[in-house]
């Protein structure tokens, strides 16, 4: 019985593609990831996973501190 | 063209060996999977890589997330450390740090970071670590240890594997005896239901360990991450905001909060 993939035939010739074609597959995919940015959880994985990431409120002091 | 992680890899390490790209950028190193928005580096527990990494974030003029100090008495006691910046093409890009991951023995990282090997183009974790290192409380990390575990010989394969059809197989080929209880159920011809389950448990409890692990840190660092935030420490330059970040942390994050 053939084992279920994490990915499919189309995926799984990441090995074949040459250096500079890897790079531009992911670059293209990053590319259009970024459209979901403001999505994203706060951090992705670590100590701090589950924790609100959110940045420092805007004030209107322009010294942060 | 260049992959903006991999391009950060080698200038973190232009001065000698300081960080080794790991986690999804890893993986896309390795050819699993297009994958990946931040990238992630073990960076060497000493002053010296630190401050070059942190040099170099300067540089790129990225800002310090809501983290621990990129300094290794809290990196030591198993922090992290954030940092985001746009690039020239507006794309964000994320950079997180740690210097003590779990499960990976100290022994591994001296071994990391005497260099690169050879054939390799940037310093890079090696697969038994990456795989350590994905034994997350996320289901999603698990399918790609079985894909990493494919990579390896068949006795290393065995005792990684999260691919139940991997491990049915492997333990017919591979003649010795495994910590595992799914391989020992599967060596002792348990049935397909049995190695099912025994599997199901390992992952489970990978998952719970490293949630209660979490749980952990997640409490002690609330008191600096809500002054943190409210001093704006992520608006200033990154040596700036790391100055303040320290002296904040010396107040108000134990530097190992499970040993407390």
């Amino acid at each position: 019985m053939k084992a279920v993939r994490m990915l499919s035939e189309d995926d799984l010739n990441l090995s074949e593609l040459t250096d500079d074609e890897l790079v531009r597959a992911w670059n293209l995919w990053f590319d259009v990831a970024q459209s979901t940015n403001e999505w994203d959880p706060p951090y992705s994985h670590g100590v701090f996973a589950d924790v609100d990431g959110a940045p420092s409120p805007v004030s209107t002091n322009e010294d942060p501190i | 063209m260049t992959n903006v992680y991999f391009e950060l890899t080698r200038e973190f390490n232009q001065l000698g060996p300081a960080a080794a790209l790991s986690s999804g950028q890893a993986v896309v190193y390795y050819r699993l999977a297009i994958m990946s928005k931040d990238g992630d580096w073990i960076v060497r527990d000493a002053p010296e890589p630190c401050a070059h990494v942190r040099s170099v974030l300067s540089r790129h003029g990225a800002l310090h997330r809501p983290s621990a100090p990129l300094d290794v008495r809290w990196l030591g006691g198993g922090w992290s450390s954030h940092f985001e910046y746009y690039d020239v093409d507006e794309r964000r890009i994320r950079c997180d740090f740690v210097s003590r991951p779990p499960r990976v023995s100290a022994e591994t990282l001296t071994a990391m970071f005497r260099g690169q090997s050879a054939g390799q183009p940037f310093l890079v974790v090696d697969r038994d670590t990456l795989i350590r290192l994905k034994q997350t409380g996320r289901a999603k990390d698990y399918a790609v240890i079985g894909e990493l575990a494919r990579q390896l010989p068949p006795d290393q394969e065995v005792e990684w594997t999260t691919d139940i059809d991997r491990i049915l197989a492997l333990s017919v080929i591979v003649n010795r005896p495994s910590s595992r209880p799914s391989v020992q159920a599967a060596q002792r011809g348990a049935g397909r239901a049995a190695v099912v389950a025994a599997l199901a448990l390992e992952i489970d409890e990978l998952q719970q360990s490293d949630r209660r692990r979490l749980a952990v840190y997640q409490r002690a660092a609330e008191p600096y991450l809500n002054e943190f935030r409210r001093m704006a420490l992520d608006r200033l330059p990154v040596e700036q905001a790391h100055e303040h970040a320290c002296r904040l942390a010396e107040a108000l994050l134990p530097q190992r909060p499970t040993e407390e």
